[in-house]
C-alpha cells in the first residue's frame, strides 16, 4: 500500500512535477484553454484573458514577495512602466512588437534597480513603504515626461502582429496571453528549483543564516527585484494591449493590493498558489453574482450597479477568511486534499 | 448517422455564433428592446455616473409610458465600472454579449470611453455617448458611435473669452489637474491667452486627488490675480473656494461643467456665490430646467430625484436621440437602420439643450454653449444675458 509521497533523489526533489499524471493534466488544461475561446462568448473570454494577464503579473510578484520575502506595495509601478515601454516603442516609434515586449521587461527591470537598492538595507514595512513611494514617483515621471509619454493624454496601443500572425481578435489575443502565462509559469518554476531560487527562499526564511551560508544578499535581493519587475513589466504590456489605451489612470494603486491579495489567498511562495489565487480573485465577484442571481433578480441588479463596492468587500472578506482559517492559502487546501486522497482511509 | 452529424454541426455553429453578435437584431423580442449602459456608480465619480444613468432612466420611462418603441418596452441594463478602465471594457462586453443589448448609452469617463472604442467598433452596436465628450471619440468618426455634447476645449475657450471680454486688462490666475482633463483645460486657456493677450500672473498644477489647496491659493492671492480659472472638478473646486474665502479674496472665478453641479454650490457656501460656469445643458433655475424637473419627478424614485444634476440632462438628451432613431426604424429595427437614422438626426428637440443634429460623417452634435452664474441664495446656476 502506498504510504506517502517520498522523494529519494535530488533529481526528484527539484523535478518540475512529481508524477507523469500531472504532465497529462497540465496538457489537458492547456488544450482546454486553447479551445476555450471557441466555446465562450466575448464577456466570458475577457475573464480568461484577464486571468492569464494577471497570472503573469502575480507570478512576477511571487518571485519577490513569495520566494524572497520582500514585500512590495508598488508593483503597479512596474506594471505601468512595462505598459508605457511597450506603447512608446511600438505605437510611437513603430518598432516590432517583440522589441516592445523586450522593452516592457527591460525598462521596469532597470527601474527596479532604483527601488531594489534601498531593499539592501530595508525590510518588512519599511521596504513596503519604499516600493509604495516608487509607484507614485513613477506616475509623476510619466505625467511629466510628456514628449515621450504624451503625459496624461496616454498612448493608444494596437493589438500586435507576431511572426505573421495577427493577434487582433479576442481569441488570438487570449492565445498570446496564454503563451506568455505558460512561459512565465515555466520560468518561475525553473527559477524556484535552481540555485538562484533556493537562495531567494533562504533569504526569505532567514537572511542572516543565508548570508552565513555564503549567499550574497545584495546580489540576490537585486536579482529578485530585477526578475520580478521584468515579468511584471511584460504583464503590464499585455494589460496595456488589452486596454488598447495606456494611461496612468488605467493602472490604479488598487492593482498592487489585488496582487498581494492574490498571493495571500493563493498561498505565498507557490507558483501554483499564484495561479489559483488569480483564478479565485478574478472570478470571485462574478461567481458570487451568478450564485445570488439564481435566488433573486434584485440581487443580480445589486451586483451590477454596486459591483465595485461589493467586489472590494468580497476581496477583503476572502483575505480575512484565508488568513484566519487557511493561512497556507488555496495551495494549502490543495495539498490537504491530495494528502487525504493518497492516505485515505488513514489520516496520515 | 447523418442526423447526428447535422445536430453536431448545428451545435458547433451555435457555439461559434455565441462568440459575437452576428445578428443585428439582438436585444429585441416581440415585447422588449434592451438598451445597455456602463457608468461609474460607485466611488467619487459616481456623482456623474449615477446622474447620467438617471437621465437615461427618465427618457426610457417617458418612452415606456407612451407605449414603448413601436409597442416594445425598453429594458435598461446598467453596469458599474467603478471608473476602472479594465472593468469598463468587461462591462461593455457583458452588456453586448450576455445581456444582448440592442444599443448602448453612456459610457463612463473620457479615458474609459476611449478604451472601449475598439470593442464598440468591432461589435458595431449603435452607441450614443453623453458623459465625457472628448475629440478622440468622434475624430475620426466611427460608423456606429455618436457623441452628444461639446468638446472640453471649446467649452473652456468660450468661458475664458467671455471672462476676458467682461474683465479687460485684468490679471489672470489658473490652476489645473495633472491629467488629461487638466491638459485640455490648459490648452484651451492658452489658446485664448495668445489671442486676447491675457496677463497671466499665476499658473498652477495640482496632483489628482489633492485635497489641501492652502498653499496654492496663497500663491494665487500673492500673485494679485483678479480673474481665476479653477480647473478642479468637484472636491478640488470646493476646497479652492473655501481657501479663497479664508484668505478674504474674491477674484472673478470661472469653473468648467464637470464640476457645475448644484451640490457643489451648497458645499462651497457663500464663497461660491457669483462664480461663472460654461455649459451646453440648461440650468435648472431656468424655464427649461424647471420643466425638466417637473417631468422627471413622477418618473424616478425620490432618491434618484435627489441625484439629478447636469449629467442627468445630457443623459436624457442622448437617450431621447437614440430612442427616436430606433423608433423611426419601424417595427423591425436593425443596427444598420438605427445607425442610419442616428446619422439623419436633424434638430431633435430635447428641451434640455439646443437641438441635436448629426449628419453623414458627422458623429458629434457640437452643442451650443452658454455662460451661467451661481446664485448661492437659491443654490442654482442662472443664465447670464
Amino acid at each position: 500500500m502506498r504510504t506517502g509521497d517520498y522523494k529519494q533523489t535530488y533529481g526528484e526533489l527539484v523535478a518540475l512535477v512529481d508524477s507523469p499524471p500531472v504532465w497529462l493534466w497540465s496538457v489537458v488544461l492547456v488544450l482546454a484553454l486553447i479551445g476555450a475561446p471557441y466555446a465562450l462568448n466575448a464577456y466570458a473570454l475577457s475573464f480568461v484573458t484577464i486571468i492569464l494577464i494577471t497570472v503573469v503579473g502575480a507570478l512576477g510578484l511571487n518571485i519577490l514577495t513569495g520566494y524572497t520575502g520582500l514585500i512590495s506595495l508598488g508593483h503597479v509601478g512596474f506594471l505601468v512602466t512595462g505598459a508605457y515601454a511597450y506603447a512608446i516603442l511600438v505605437s510611437k516609434y513603430q518598432m516590432h512588437p517583440l522589441v516592445g515586449f523586450l522593452g516592457a521587461g527591460v525598462v521596469p527591470a532597470l527601474a527596479s534597480l532604483i527601488v531594489g537598492a534601498p531593499s539592501l538595507r530595508l525590510k518588512g514595512l519599511y521596504l513596503a513603504i519604499t516600493t509604495l513611494a516608487f509607484s507614485f514617483i513613477i506616475n509623476t515621471v510619466i505625467l511629466e515626461a510628456r514628449t515621450l509619454t504624451n503625459g496624461a493624454r496616454g498612448i493608444a496601443v494596437q493589438r500586435p502582429e507576431l511572426f505573421g500572425i495577427s493577434f487582433d481578435s479576442d481569441v488570438a489575443f487570449t492565445w498570446l496571453c496564454l503563451g506568455f502565462a505558460i512561459a512565465t509559469l515555466f520560468a518561475t518554476l525553473n527559477i524556484r528549483r535552481s540555485r538562484v531560487g533556493r537562495a531567494f527562499v533562504a533569504i526569505r526564511d532567514n537572511d542572516t543564516a543565508a548570508r552565513v551560508m555564503g549567499i550574497n544578499l545584495h546580489a540576490y535581493k537585486l536579482l529578485a527585484f530585477v526578475t520580478s519587475a521584468f515579468i511584471t513589466g511584460i504583464s503590464g504590456a499585455l494589460y496595456g494591449i488589452y486596454l488598447s489605451f495606456v494611461s496612468v489612470e488605467g493602472f490604479p494603486f488598487l492593482l498592487s493590493i489585488e496582487a498581494l491579495a492574490i498571493l495571500i489567498v493563493g498561498g505565498l511562495g507557490s507558483a501554483l498558489g499564484a495561479v489559483l489565487g488569480t483564478v479565485l480573485i478574478v472570478l470571485l465577484p462574478e461567481a458570487t453574482r451568478l450564485v445570488f442571481s439564481l435566488f433573486s433578480a434584485q440581487m443580480d441588479a445589486l451586483f451590477s450597479t454596486g459591483a465595485q463596492e461589493l467586489k472590494s468587500m468580497l476581496y477583503g472578506l476572502a483575505i480575512i477568511l484565508f488568513l484566519r482559517f487557511q493561512p497556507r492559502g488555496l495551495v494549502g487546501v490543495w495539498h490537504d486534499l491530495r494528502r487525504t486522497w493518497v492516505h485515505w482511509p488513514l489520516r496520515y | 448517422m447523418n442526423k447526428y452529424l447535422a445536430s453536431a454541426s448545428l451545435l458547433f455553429a451555435s457555439v461559434l455564433l455565441s462568440d459575437g453578435p452576428t445578428l443585428a437584431q439582438q436585444g429585441i423580442t416581440d415585447t422588449e428592446i434592451v438598451i445597455g449602459d456602463v457608468e461609474p456608480l460607485t466611488g467619487p465619480p459616481a456623482l456623474l455616473g449615477v446622474a447620467a444613468s438617471i437621465g437615461h432612466k427618465i427618457a426610457i420611462a417617458e418612452a415606456n409610458n407612451a407605449g414603448g418603441i413601436n409597442g416594445r418596452k425598453i429594458k435598461y441594463v446598467l453596469e458599474d465600472d467603478g471608473y476602472v478602465t479594465a472593468r469598463t471594457i468587461q462591462g461593455v462586453k457583458k452588456v453586448i454579449e450576455v445581456d444582448k443589448a440592442f444599443a448602448m448609452l453612456g459610457i463612463s469617463g473620457s479615458g474609459q470611453s476611449i478604451a472601449v472604442m475598439p470593442v464598440l467598433e468591432k461589435a458595431g452596436i449603435p452607441t450614443v455617448i453623453d458623459v465625457a465628450p472628448v475629440k478622440f471619440l468622434w475624430e475620426p468618426p466611427r460608423k456606429n458611435v455618436f457623441v452628444v455634447g461639446q468638446s472640453y476645449e471649446e467649452g473652456i475657450i468660450h468661458l475664458v473669452k467671455y471672462l476676458a471680454d467682461k474683465n479687460p486688462n485684468k490679471k489672470w490666475g489658473l490652476i489645473t489637474q495633472d491629467d488629461d482633463y487638466g491638459i485640455t483645460v490648459r490648452d484651451g486657456f492658452d489658446s485664448v491667452v495668445k489671442e486676447k493677450k491675457l496677463k497671466v500672473v499665476y499658473s498652477g498644477n495640482y496632483k489628482k486627488g489633492q485635497q489641501d489647496f492652502s498653499s496654492d491659493m496663497l500663491q494665487l492671492k500673492d500673485s494679485g490675480a483678479e480673474v481665476f480659472l479653477a480647473g478642479g472638478i468637484i472636491a478640488e473646486n470646493i476646497a479652492m473656494m473655501k481657501e479663497l474665502e479664508k484668505l478674504n479674496v474674491k477674484p472673478v472665478t470661472g469653473i468648467f461643467w464637470p464640476g457645475r453641479v448644484e451640490p457643489v454650490l451648497k458645499l462651497m457656501g457663500p464663497a461660491g456665490d457669483g462664480i461663472y460656469a460654461v455649459d451646453y445643458v440648461e440650468p435648472f433655475a431656468g424655464e427649461a430646467g424647471k420643466a425638466f424637473l417637473e417631468k422627471a419627478k413622477p418618473l424616478v424614485s425620490e432618491a434618484e430625484f435627489k441625484g439629478i444634476n447636469r449629467y442627468t440632462m445630457s443623459g436624457y438628451a442622448a437617450a431621447k436621440v437614440l430612442i427616436s432613431a430606433i423608433e423611426r426604424c419601424g417595427k423591425q429595427p436593425t443596427w444598420a437602420c438605427t445607425i442610419s437614422e442616428l446619422e439623419k438626426t436633424k434638430n431633435v428637440e430635447t428641451g434640455v439643450m439646443a437641438p441635436i443634429s448629426f449628419g453623414p460623417g458627422v458623429r458629434f452634435s457640437n452643442q451650443k454653449l452658454q455662460i451661467i452664474r451661481a446664485d448661492f441664495s437659491t443654490l442654482s446656476f442662472k443664465p447670464v444675458n
